[in-house]
């Protein structure tokens, strides 16, 4: 084993990660109550809640049901807007030593292009990630994810306005992944986010009642890792951007396979519900797994899965 | 500010009928926890259940860095931080939201106001007060379905404050609703502007409780509310309840917004809830 720490900064979309974890947007909201637990530099990026044009009130409740080793959530991007984000939210951001990552939403194309346009200019954010993948929003949003020409559509709308780095977030509620995201490369995003989380549902039988106000919502947690890790595997291999894989990240060793699939980051969501310390956890063990196995720099773990 | 924090378990005892008190040492939540602020357990180590439990402080012994939960057998959850052993540990985040606030004003008189387990954070919130202002203004008014179900008397009784027991079939103290009760207690005061108004308990009764409070026109009216909540930390946005007005910083006219029942509340001003 050697004596020096391995090398865990990795760069993504020109981005660069002292570390290859981030938080999976929506699960950390703005940073401000997980400060509470941790220094917020400590992570590889900061992704926040997606950000809209106006204020979005969300959807009503009950938002959230526990599944088995997982969750549904149908919380509908509630969020204070772009101005709120800009004045309130983003400040708070900057005392941290690491990148802003900001997810993007709209219920239209106009929308995506007037809040990336505002970012651009914004001091303190690193890059942009376009969410056309949340299942709880009635128009936009997925159904600009769901077909490689609203894929397109979006990212190219986007980026002819901004330099700061794109990265496109990606539904698995789709027929073919992989084509999706080739058409989000090609219009250039210059990395993808996968996964968003999987549409479900939950019954409770005895009062024959859906569990969620909004009938159907996104499962995430361990349950949804397999098909993840899948996605990211069969993307990774077919498309040329860098990858930020997720999808039931609890444990460092969890990253490490989302990362042999070829994601060159990786961002920890639910785990964050369960304990507010799981990202650094997941830092600390792929450090970990890295000096167990001898290697010296994380980037060598990338795509390196056989078969 | 909350932590993380290993637990041990101290104490499961049984008080009455399907509820359980379980005793931790934890310094930090027992010297900082507040009446009305709860707790987040981790009642299982694997992935399923996945989520922590919240649980309200039932009482702080700072001096012996411990604290208890008071709790009705309803679940999972439940069922599993009862059967944890004594003298393991057990996973706990904490405290965690925003308690009650037990105002301004030394001569005001306090009526705490509990139905079912919802004793459970008030006991805490009834030596809070009896702590800043003294015992002599303070009446307790808790509800139960019957007499095995009355939680927390003895507890109430030996703060030395006024205490009402009422039950749904009269097998004990006043037979009626608490709300009744309450409604008697107030009828009976010659002013009602220097009362302070807190309760916890099931959706319907604070809702009357919230409704009665403003027709006699008391001071203030908190109550503490009871969500689905994943995080318990105010990331996820899950446990929302409704709330008057626009939401800080939103410059539209809109009537109501979406507050965070874990990091706003659970307790909130009654005046602000938009009920159900």
């Amino acid at each position: 084993m050697g004596l020096t720490k391995p090398n865990l900064a990795v760069s993504i979309a020109g981005l660069t990660m002292k570390n290859p974890v981030t938080v999976a947007s929506g699960t950390f909201g703005f940073g401000r109550e997980m400060a509470e637990f941790y220094d917020l530099s400590r992570l590889g990026a900061v992704t926040v809640k997606g950000t809209s044009l106006e204020p979005w009130a969300g959807n009503d409740y009950p938002r959230t049901v526990e599944t088995p080793s997982g969750m549904l959530n149908a919380i509908g991007l509630q969020n204070g807007g772009l101005t709120d984000f800009l004045e309130d939210k983003l400040p708070f951001l900057r005392q941290f030593d690491t990148p802003v990552i900001v997810n993007v939403v709209g219920h239209s194309l106009e929308e995506y292009v007037q809040v990336a346009a505002a970012l651009d200019k914004a001091d303190g954010v690193s890059a942009l990630e376009l969410n056309i993948s949340c299942p709880n929003v009635k128009a936009g949003c997925l159904a600009f994810g769901s077909t490689p020409e609203g894929a397109a559509q979006v990212v190219s709308a986007v980026r002819t306005l901004t330099r700061l780095p794109l990265i496109t977030k990606l539904s698995p509620n789709v027929g073919n992944i992989v084509e999706i995201a080739h058409a989000a490369a090609e219009a250039g995003s210059d990395a993808l986010s996968l996964i968003n989380t999987l549409l479900g549902t939950a019954i409770d039988p005895w009062r024959r009642k859906f569990r969620l106000a909004n009938v159907t919502g996104g499962l995430s947690g361990p349950a949804v890792k397999p098909v993840a890790l899948r996605m990211v595997y069969e993307v990774a291999r077919n498309v040329q951007v860098p990858i930020i894989g997720m999808g039931g990240i609890m444990t460092g060793i969890d990253a490490v396979e989302f990362m042999l699939a070829g994601a060159t980051a990786v961002a920890v969501g639910t785990a964050s519900f369960v304990n507010p310390m799981a990202a650094l956890d997941v830092i600390h063990g792929i450090e970990k797994y890295l000096a167990s196995m001898g290697i010296g720099d994380v980037n060598e773990i990338i795509g390196a899965v056989g078969k | 500010m909350p932590g993380v924090y290993d637990c041990e378990i101290i104490e499961h005892s049984a008080v009455g009928e399907n509820v359980r008190r379980t005793v931790l040492h934890c310094p930090e939540i027992a010297s900082t926890a507040r009446a009305g602020q709860f707790a987040n357990v981790a009642v299982a180590h694997g992935t399923d259940p996945l989520l922590r439990r919240p649980f309200s402080v039932h009482a702080t012994y700072p001096s012996d860095g411990l604290f208890s939960f008071l709790y009705v057998m309803v679940g999972r959850g439940t069922a599993l931080l009862s059967k944890m052993e004594i003298g393991q540990s057990v996973n706990v985040v904490g405290p965690l939201g925003r308690g009650f606030d037990l105002g301004d004003d030394p001569d005001a008189k306090h009526f705490v106001v509990a139905g079912g387990c919802g004793a459970a954070p008030l006991h805490f919130l009834c030596e809070a007060i009896c702590e800043k202002w003294g015992c002599s203004g303070v009446s307790v008014l808790s509800g139960a379905q019957s007499r095995d179900a009355v939680l927390c008397e003895t507890e109430f009784l030996s703060h030395g404050v006024d205490v009402g027991i009422s039950t749904d079939d009269g097998s004990y103290g006043y037979h009626g609703f608490v709300t009744a009760l309450l409604r008697e207690k107030l009828a009976a005061q010659a002013d009602c502007r220097r009362i302070r108004v807190y309760s916890c308990g099931p959706h319907a009764m604070m809702r009357e409780v919230a409704g009665i409070s403003r027709e006699f026109g008391v001071a203030s009216c908190q109550v503490s509310l009871e969500n689905n909540m994943a995080c318990g930390i105010g990331v996820c946005m899950g446990c929302v309840q409704k709330i008057r007005g626009a939401a800080a910083g939103d410059t539209s006219e809109s009537e109501w917004h979406f507050e965070r029942v874990c990091r706003d509340g659970p307790v909130f001003d009654a005046e602000d809830i938009v009920w159900d």
